[in-house]
Parts: structure tokens; sequence; C-alpha cells
């Protein structure tokens, strides 16, 4: 249904997007997780048609999007991460006017501008300016507006960004909706709970390159049961190496993912029950923890094991 | 045409919220059109001054003085009030008359007696052209009645004698009468020699003289027309910031409907400005209300040229501030050279040349020509066109900006 080959875009000497492909399925929610600067919204921006890739490819529902990019577009439907919303005009001709841009009319265009605000929940503000909602209703008139022609592949660019908590779980209803009736959904965020809650299949993207690509249970195995123990402290950089080294003939699946005189960033099975063996073995080697922090297996530790650095940066 | 209706409406739900620019793009015209009616009407039509007279001899000579500034186009100008000394003195000198004459007692006898006598006559200093006026019309008639002394004494003495008698008798005032036409009779040879025979001719029918301020009217239109289009185009920077050109760009195919749609839109917006203020200046002026669709139509269509060349133009710059900036600079030097602060034909011919090769000067031009012409429709197929290449290649480079990336950022 959407599918990237080798997408690289640049921009003179910066590489925002360096050679991803994927491929994301019918009734299924693909994934891209990253930090913000990853290269998320530059590949979507890509796939609608804001940006010409570089190189690469890019097919929506079959149809090259550089060669047939009207029919690509087609069967597009994009909720830009920024609001796309005429303020002073009614939500409901907000609906109207960009069901029309894609080609509704009539009574099924009527029909479907009705189905879609009771399910964004606008019904009773229908008549009203979105410039007197709330933050979080112009995200779901902002949702509503990139469904409301029943799009094959939707493109959601972090819907969610300085949404309240009640809304985001009715965004997030929303998007199962539009998985559920057969959308090809492509989902970024930098948020590691909702990319566990909604996709189905994710990458993991950092610095414009893909990382780390599966389902959620499957990148979740390649971390097995190891936590992420991250240490605050002074370690000196030339005795703390062997001495967790020494420590990792006891402690067999014991790493050091990352190292600094401020900072050291350990993987390792029940890490909570090494503890004092290993505040014990730096202490030893002239270094002291002013800050412990410890995680479990989860997407967002995953991102740390492979870049050393938080999800969140 | 469903997304190109679409469009229209879209745009025109959203421009008409705000009222207030469209009641500031009205007021404009109504603003400048009535200080120039003001300038150009002056206000209330011939000055008129005062002039107070105390008449202390109160006699038949007196009389006929002070009639003699109240008669025939002098009465429009001097208005004659009688006054005492003192209520004459405190007046003028509180600056409410324009002068102030003193007849003295025994002026009559002195005059029949052409003994000397002293007329007094004060005037206002703040005032520059009434007193004057007043000021060389006693000197006439004083010159007038030295003459007559001079010609007439014996028959104005018998006159004067006979007013304080009875009513004249019917062959006293046909003996005066004669002895007055023979002595005019007389010196008339010597007073109007005719050496030039006076031949009146009747002058060719002239054009009819041009109302000023109607010269004024298509520049003060245009002056709207242009607040109106700079501030219409700058919707596309409102569009851009507000995302909705980003997610427009993903739709298939709808640029085009969206460029016309707002075209249409600013055309309908357009002629509703210039009808309203069009009806104001046909009404004022009495124009002939079979221009009025050509000069409405004329109009909107350059209305939206302005406003398609005016958007291609903000859509150049890298921000909104730059984009309106430029475009706010540029519009004073066009209404100037164009027609809307002075009428193309008050300019110098080398600025007015300039001023009608600018869009609106061009518009402005073919406007007044319309207004003052003899019949309705005058405005010539090649201008017509032109205006239309114009406002098409606007539309034109406005879709091409929009897809070149300004749509994108």
């Amino acid at each position: 249904m959407l599918n990237v080959e080798h997408l690289v875009k640049q921009y003179g000497d910066l590489t925002a997007v360096d050679d991803v492909s994927f491929e994301a399925k019918p009734g299924a929610v693909f994934g891209l997780l990253g930090p913000n600067g990853a290269g998320k919204s530059t590949a979507i921006n890509c796939i609608s048609g804001l940006l010409t890739p570089t190189t690469g490819h890019i097919a929506v529902s079959g149809h090259d999007i550089a060669r047939d990019g009207k029919a690509a577009r087609r069967s597009l439907g994009v909720v830009p991460q920024e609001l796309a919303l005429y303020e002073d005009l009614p939500a409901i001709d907000n609906l109207r006017y960009w069901g029309k841009a894609y080609g509704l009319r009539g009574k099924p265009l009527e029909n479907r501008v009705a189905d879609v605000l009771d399910c964004i929940g606008l019904a009773d503000r229908a008549r009203d300016l979105p410039k007197k909602f709330s933050g979080g209703m112009k995200r779901r008139l902002n949702f509503g507006c990139g469904v409301v022609h029943q799009p094959k592949v939707l493109l959601l660019d972090e819907p969610t960004v300085g949404v309240d908590p009640q809304s985001r779980s009715k965004l997030f209803d929303l998007v199962e909706a539009e998985r559920d009736a057969g959308a090809c959904v492509l989902y970024t965020t930098h948020y590691m709970e909702e990319a566990e809650r909604l996709c189905d299949s994710l990458a993991i993207i950092d610095h414009g390159k893909i990382i780390a690509e599966g389902t959620v249970d499957g990148l979740k195995a390649q971390l097995g049961a190891r936590d992420a123990l991250q240490l605050y402290g002074q370690f000196p950089a030339d005795k703390i190496g062997s001495a967790i080294g020494s420590l990792a003939r006891d402690i067999s699946d014991l790493e050091i993912l990352s190292q600094d005189e401020g900072s050291l960033l350990l993987t390792l099975s029940a890490a909570s029950l090494h503890l004092p063996r290993i505040f014990d073995v730096i202490g030893q080697a002239g270094g002291s923890v002013s800050e412990t922090s410890l995680r479990s297996p989860n997407l967002e530790t995953l991102f740390l094991l492979l870049t050393g650095k938080e999800l969140r940066e | 045409m469903g997304f190109l209706f679409a469009s229209v409406r879209k745009d025109l739900l959203r421009w008409m919220q705000d009222r207030m620019a469209l009641l500031i793009w009205l007021g404009i015209p109504f603003l400048i059109g009535g200080l120039i009616t003001l300038m150009m009407d002056g206000g209330s039509g011939t000055p008129t001054g005062t002039l107070l007279i105390a008449d202390q001899d109160d006699s038949l000579l007196s009389g006929f003085v002070v009639g003699a500034y109240s008669q025939e186009q002098l009465g429009e100008l001097i208005i004659v009030e009688q006054v005492t000394p003192e209520e004459g003195e405190r007046r003028v000198n509180d600056g409410e008359a324009s002068g102030f004459l003193i007849i003295p007692e025994g002026f009559q006898d002195a005059f029949l007696n052409e003994t000397p006598v002293t007329l007094t006559l004060r005037t206002n200093p703040a005032q520059t052209i009434l007193p004057g006026i007043i000021e060389n019309v006693t000197e006439v008639l004083l010159d007038a009645g030295f003459y007559a002394q001079r010609l007439l004494g014996p028959e104005i003495t018998a006159i004067m004698d006979s007013a304080s008698d009875a009513t004249p008798t019917d062959v006293f005032v046909a003996g005066i009468s004669v002895d007055i036409q023979q002595k005019v009779d007389a010196i008339m040879p010597r007073l109007s020699p005719l050496a030039i025979d006076l031949v009146v001719v009747e002058p060719p029918p002239q054009e009819p003289q041009q109302d000023i301020g109607l010269l004024f009217l298509p520049g003060v239109i245009l002056m709207a027309v242009l607040f109106a289009a700079n501030s219409l185009a700058a919707d596309y920077w409102v569009e851009r910031d507000k995302g909705t050109l980003r997610r427009l760009v993903s739709a298939p195919g709808a640029l085009s409907g969206f460029v016309a749609g707002k075209a249409i839109a600013a055309l309908l917006v357009m002629g509703l400005l210039v009808s309203i203020t069009l009806v104001v200046g046909f009404t004022y002026h009495g124009i002939a209300w079979s221009k009025f669709l050509s000069s409405l139509l004329w109009v909107s269509l350059g209305g939206v040229g302005l406003f398609a060349w005016f958007a291609a133009l903000q859509m150049l710059f890298p921000n909104n501030r730059a984009a309106n900036l430029i475009t706010t600079v540029l519009l004073f030097p066009l209404m100037m050279a164009g027609g809307s602060f002075f009428p193309l034909a008050a300019l110098p011919d080398w600025i007015a040349d300039l001023g009608r090769l600018a869009p609106n000067g061009f518009i402005v031009d073919r406007l007044t020509g319309e207004l003052t012409s003899a019949s309705a429709w005058s405005i010539d197929a090649q201008s017509w066109l032109v205006s239309l290449a114009i406002t098409a290649s606007g539309l034109v480079f406005s879709v091409w900006r929009l897809r070149s990336g300004f749509a994108r950022r």
C-alpha cells in the first residue's frame, strides 16, 4: 500500500533522510519512532509531495509519487504536525472544503462530514468557529480534515503534540478506527507509549537512518530481559572500564553502552539485584554515584541501547 | 467546479467576517472624496460682508448714498446695516463688520453748496477683500457725486429744494427731466466717442465645462481598490502561516481551483466595494446611469488584476513582514502617479504619461474617459483585452509561485 525504497533527502551537505526503506500495509499502523530532528517529518513530507526526494522511490497504492503524483495523492490523507485549519470558518465548512478538495460531492460528502463530526466528537460544535475551540478540539478537527475523504493511506505526523491526555486518548481511538476501516496508517511520534499502543510494526529512526525495524514485540525481544542502568556521578575513565569489565565475569550479560567522566550507561539483566556490587566496584575504582536511573525493557530502552541517548533529547 | 465554488465560498465567508477591513476600504474614498468636494466647493458660494452706516445727515442725498451700496450685484456682496455711531464703532472694533461709514450731519447741504465735507470710512483690518471693495465703491460714489454736481448742480439743487416742499408738480418734473436730458445729450459725444464699431458675435457652442470633482472620482475609487487588493493578496501569506497551503499541496490538482476561487471571491468583494463608491459618485456628480455597468466591470476586473499581481509579488518575498512592507511602500508611488492623489489631467505631462502606464493609472485613465464621455461603453476593446491579459498573467504567476515552493514551506 505504501512503499518507500532507498529514500534520501539532502539539504546541501545535510542528509535529513538517509536511505530509508519500509513498507506499510493496509489495515495496520506503521510507526516511525525517533527523537525530534531524526528525519520523520522530512520523510512524511516526501511521501505527501511537499518535498521532492533527492533519490529513492515512493509508491502510494501502486502509484509512484514522482511520476503519477496526482493519482498517488488521491489515495493520501495527511494530518500535519502543525494545525492546518481555517480558524475563521465553521468546523463543518472546514470538513466540507477539504472533502471537496479530494473530489467528494453532494450526499456522500454530507454523510461523510456528519460521520467525521461524530467521530471527532464535534457534532454539537459543527457550526462554531475553530478559533473558539480548545487545543484538543482543534487537533481533533485537524485529524477530521485529514480523513474526511476516507484515504487509503493516512500519514499522521506527530498528531498528539501538545494535546491533553483526554484528547490524546480520543485521537488514538480515531487512528484505530481508520486502521480498522482498512487504511494503511503511517504514524510518526517520539512518544514510546504511543508507538507501543498503536503500532503494529515500526521503524526506529535517528539521524535520518533507520536503526531498527520490526514489530513492537520483535524489537523488545532484541533487548532480551536486560534493563538499562544509567548512572551519573564521577567515573575516572581509565579505571572504571576495567573495574566493570572484571564484574562482567560474574554478571554474564553486563555490558557498557556508553561512558564518560560524568555518566555511565550499562545494560544487564535484573539490574536492581546487582546494584550494591556495581556501586561497590565503582567506589573501589575511585568513582562515585550521585544519581541512578533504572529502566525495564521497552522501546525507549531499546532506543537508548541503540543510540546511547534518550528518545526525547 | 465543486472545489472552485467551495473555494469562493470559503474565502467570502472568511473575508466577510472582517467587516472592519471592508469599512476601512469604503471609508477611504468617502473620506478623500469628501475632502476634495469641500476643497472644490469652498463651502457656501459668494462671500458677503457687512457695511455698517451711521447716517447722521438723514437727508435725501445721504439716503441715495446708503441705497447705492445695495444696488444690483453689489447688494449680493454687501449687506448694509444702519447703526448708531457708537454701535458701529463697537462692532467694527469687534470685527463683526467689513466696514463702518459715517455720513456726517450737513452732508447734503455741503454737497449742494460745494463746501468741504468728510465721510469717515473705517475698515476691518482682519479682512482683505471685502473692505477693499467697500472702499473702492465709496470712492466711485464720491467721484460720481463730484461730476454730477459739476454737470447737474442747478438741477440737483432744484430737486432737493422741491423735496422739502410738497409733492412737485408735473410741470416741474418735466422741466427738470428735459434740462437733464439736454445736458446729457450734449456731453455724451465727449464721454463716449464710438471709435470702434462693436459687432457682437455669438460664441460657438462649447463643450460643457468639466466638473473638477468628477476628475478626482476615478482616482479616489482606485485608491480604495488598491488598498483592498493589497490587503486581500496578503491572504496567501495568512493561509501559508495557518498551514492550509501545505495541506492543499497534498490534495490532487486543487491549486488552480484554489487560486481561481480566490480571484472570483476578490472580484465579488471588489464588485461590492466599487458598486457602493460608484453609486455615491454617480449620484453626486449626476453621471448617466447607462455608464454604471461598464464602469463597475472595468474597475472590478482591474481590481482583480491588481489583486493577482500583488499576490504574486508578495509570494516572492521570504517572509510575511517583508512582503507586506514592500507592497505597502509600492502603493503610494502607484497612487501618486496613477491619479489617486491628483487627476492625471492635473499632473505634468511626463508624470501623467508614466502614470497611465502604471496598472492603476491605466484603469483610472480609461474610467475617466468612460465617466466623461458622451456615451457608455467607450472603453475600447484593446483596453479590455490588456486588462484581461494582466489579470490572467497575474493569476498564472500566482499558481506557478504556489507550485514552485511558496505553498510547501
